[in-house]
């Protein structure tokens, strides 16, 4: 066990990355007029999944954590890239960002 | 004990920074905020001994996705002062669910335990104790993991693609330049050599031109400013004059595909 | 390390890497065909090959190829083919004539496999986003319409934020056995005499996330306006293989990883299939569009083919493989039909537009019958033995109550899958249809065939379920 967590300990790790799990999903919740601040509460939640990995790693002394950690950093900024590009062509059809407006297709 | 109050600073600034990313009014304050929150992580990776990581959460986010976000905040013209009237209607709901699964997980945290047998599972451990983490890294994810570093490589052209395929549109009035005929250019298509006679000027022999259709030649066949652009105009306007312009591409009925 | 395990991957990436070259090289307008065929040959080259490779695990038990991933890698390459093949014939009206199109459905494809063969949670995750990612702009493809946009976007929102959710239930089990091998997982599972809440909650997180991608209720929310949203073919696709490999998936994690917990995720599974069941039975009674009707019969064949996973045995699992072998079928026939209901070269999607087809079209109302028939589950058809097996595989794992929801629900579902037939055939005829292309007949007519002489093939696709199930809880 890596010795800076061992003084820690797992469970104020496990909290900040629950912290912001609930973060995320609250902005979700919150902010249905403004799709890129939807995309930022996504981040805050691969985010608080990436902490989690990472604590996990150094309490088990397993690299798996890690490198898993790595790859969804690669997948994290492979979906911001669509993600944005996918709100630009939204906003070219509606002239507009808010989730609100998706109402066209209800029932 | 140094370690700890690190470790709390960090955490407070990054939770607080998480907070103002959900809540702030300016989306631009938001993207700022997003990468205070990232260096905090970072801070907390280092404390836990993941050191490239760390460092790759900085280089990633901060150099890449975050200014990807800000570029398209400030592309997007957004008018952001309208944008906040919704919220109240849904903070209750999503305070609530919020709350609940905050607590829920603590709860869960609290009493963390690993698996009672795990000194028999396998574990992937750097292969000596001196190992750096980078080093340690790279030992495995390029042999353990070879499979899955390839698929993320896949992951990545395809975002590639995706960005590509959704947002790049040919301008009609992009100038573009037709590479290879440029290449073939020679002096004698568009110089034209004058014999000026001292003291006369050029102005005799009808000033300094430029070759007829020396753009034409140039350019990608009917983009902007060429002879097939120019006729291609005329014969729109001829055609417009009598119509209704439709206002926009979005004018399309959703019940077709 | 015995790397000839991943040969159809590879091959396929390679040769998606390839038909992207091509298509760049070609002159733009004219690329889709070709890159389309040449896509098409590459999913029969990687079937064959998925057929012949051997049993194993490699990459360091990333990657299994068992008897299990080869029977859902087929199922998975041929859905794509087949929805690829339905979207040859529109391209240009959609707005998917690019060559990015085959090269996205194929690499959405290749993630689909790679979940099919995961033997640990990365490759879980990882080929996940690699199938999911290409789903997002496929959906988003047609960029100029609006609905497509929006589809793209919802799609896109929701399915991160269950992506996430999963990612976390899978660090929360990393945690707990500190690895993310199915293997190790197993084993610490099955070692731990008390499991900590923090397990459960992670194993649910994991479920949350593939049920939302599978659209069980009550994770359906954005079925059926991206089904509506996205271009037909899409669609087409969406209800295929993404759902064949997260049906993967969950079957693998389940019985193995977690399997000696079933008790404790067992009552989640049915409450969740009985909902998907019903619901997807109810709600598509008033519609009036088809392809959200679809959306919603599509949201109840998940319920009635994860019945066969709730019963968590052997031959639970062989129901749920059949059930997703006719659902594909008739599901691919279906949309078939959709994509060829077009009007003076404008696509329609009210199922009012489909009156009189029995006498304007009679071929294509005889295929769609076919379609709605089997999918309401009225024997002989295909559909029929699907449910018959799966009820058959929950009676004996005594869960009566949930074969009796499925019942009841199929029966209410009967209603409007009936509704459509009797829409063609008996309502006064409005304008025909247009002719529909020779790929899109083609499809048509093989499903359709397929679909009533069912009967005859069911025992061999059985036989192939069964070893694929008995892989899976050796």
């Amino acid at each position: 066990m890596n010795s800076a967590i061992e003084g820690i300990g797992l469970a104020p790790y496990l909290s900040v990355g629950a912290i912001l799990l609930v973060l995320g999903v609250f902005g979700i919740f919150l902010n249905r007029k403004n799709v890129i601040i939807i995309l930022m509460s996504i981040e805050l939640i691969l985010l608080s999944a990436n902490i989690n990995f990472v604590a996990f790693s150094a309490a088990t002394g397993d690299l798996s954590g890690q490198v898993m950690t790595l790859f969804v950093l690669t997948i994290a900024a492979a979906e911001s890239a669509i993600g944005l590009a996918i709100v630009t062509v939204y906003f070219r059809n509606r002239g507009s960002i808010e989730v609100d407006d998706i109402t066209m297709m209800k029932g | 004990m140094m370690t700890q109050i690190v470790f709390y600073v960090f955490a407070a600034v990054l939770v607080l920074s998480a907070t103002m990313v959900v809540c702030a009014r300016n989306p631009v304050h938001s993207v700022l905020f997003l990468i205070l929150a990232f260096f905090n992580a970072a801070g907390l990776f280092l404390i836990a001994g993941a050191e490239f990581l760390a460092m790759t959460l900085v280089i990633v986010y901060v150099g890449a996705v975050a200014v990807l976000f800000l570029f398209v905040v400030m592309m997007l013209d957004v008018r952001f002062a309208q944008m906040r009237e919704g919220v109240q209607r849904y903070a209750p709901i999503g305070a609530a669910v919020g709350g609940v699964l905050l607590v829920e997980l603590i709860m869960a945290f609290t009493h963390w335990r690993v698996a009672g047998n795990i000194g028999q599972i396998t574990h992937l451990v750097p292969s000596s104790p001196t190992r750096t983490n980078t080093a340690a890294l790279g030992d495995v994810l390029y042999t353990h993991y070879i499979f899955l570093f390839q698929t993320c490589a896949l992951v990545l052209l395809v975002a590639m693609i995706g960005a590509i395929v959704l947002t790049l549109r040919d301008r009609p009035t992009g100038r573009r330049q037709n590479i290879d005929r440029q290449h073939d250019r020679i002096p004698q298509e568009s110089l034209e050599m004058l014999q000026v006679p001292l003291g006369a000027g050029v102005a005799a022999q009808g000033g300094f031109l430029r070759p007829h259709d020396s753009y034409d030649v140039a350019a990608v066949p009917g983009t902007y400013g060429t002879e097939a652009w120019r006729a291609r105009e005329a014969a729109e306007q001829t055609q417009t004059a009598l119509v209704v312009i439709t206002p926009a591409q979005g004018a399309k009925g959703q019940d077709d595909e | 390390m015995n790397w000839t395990l991943a040969l159809p991957e590879i091959v396929l990436a390679l040769s998606g890497l390839a038909i992207l070259l091509a298509g760049v090289m070609q002159k733009r307008g004219q690329a889709f065909f070709s890159c389309a065929m040449m896509t098409l040959l590459a999913f029969v080259v990687t079937g064959v090959l998925v057929v012949i490779s051997p049993d194993g695990t490699g990459y360091s038990h990333v990657f299994i190829n068992d008897g299990f991933a080869r029977f859902m890698k087929v199922l998975s390459l041929t859905g794509a083919a087949l929805s690829l093949v339905l979207s040859v014939g529109y391209a240009r009206e959609m707005e998917i004539d690019k060559f990015e199109f085959p090269v996205l459905i194929l690499f959405s494809t290749l993630g689909a496999m790679i979940m099919a063969s995961s033997g640990n949670l990365m490759t879980l995750f990882v080929g996940l986003e690699l199938s999911s990612l290409s789903i997002y702009i496929l959906c988003a493809f047609a960029r100029d319409r609006v609905g497509a946009a929006e589809a793209g976007l919802k799609y896109f929102v929701l399915g991160s934020l269950a992506s996430g959710i999963l990612l976390y239930g899978i660090s929360l089990a990393y945690g707990f056995a500190g690895t993310l091998e199915y293997a190790g997982l197993q084993q610490a599972v099955r070692g731990s005499a008390v499991l900590p809440a923090g397990l459960m909650v992670g194993i649910v997180f994991v479920l949350v996330g593939l049920c939302f991608k599978l659209s069980m209720v009550p994770f359906h929310m954005w079925t059926p306006d991206v089904y509506q949203g996205a271009p037909t073919s899409v669609t087409a696709y969406m209800a295929g293989a993404p759902k064949i490999a997260a049906f993967a998936v969950l079957l693998r994690v389940m019985a193995g990883p977690f399997g000696s917990m079933t008790p404790q995720w067992q009552l989640l599974i049915e409450v969740v299939s009985a909902l998907s069941m019903v619901f997807g039975s109810l709600a598509a009674i008033p519609q009036g569009n088809i392809k959200r009707l679809m959306a919603y019969s599509s949201i109840g064949h998940m319920g009635y083919a994860m019945i066969g996973m709730a019963a968590g045995t052997a031959e639970g699992t062989r129901g749920t493989l059949v059930y997703l072998v006719t659902y594909l079928f008739m599901n691919v026939g279906a949309f078939a039909g959709i994509v060829a209901m077009r009007r003076n070269g404008r696509a329609v999607t009210r199922i009012s537009d489909l009156a009189g087809l029995g006498r304007t079209d009679p071929g294509m109302a005889l295929a769609m019958a076919i379609f709605m028939f089997s999918m309401a589950g009225a024997p002989p058809l295909a559909g029929f033995f699907g449910k018959l097996m799966v009820f058959y595989a929950a009676i004996n794992a005594h869960l009566y109550a949930l074969a009796a929801i499925g019942i009841v629900s199929s029966v209410i579902g009967a209603y409007y899958y009936i509704r459509i037939v009797k829409v063609m055939f008996f309502d006064t005829a409005v304008p025909a249809l247009d002719r529909s292309p020779v790929s899109v007949s083609f499809v048509s007519v093989g499903m359709g065939l397929v679909t009533v002489f069912f009967v005859v093939g069911l025992g061999p696709v059985a036989t192939a379920a069964q070893a694929a199930a008995s892989a899976l809880f050796r």
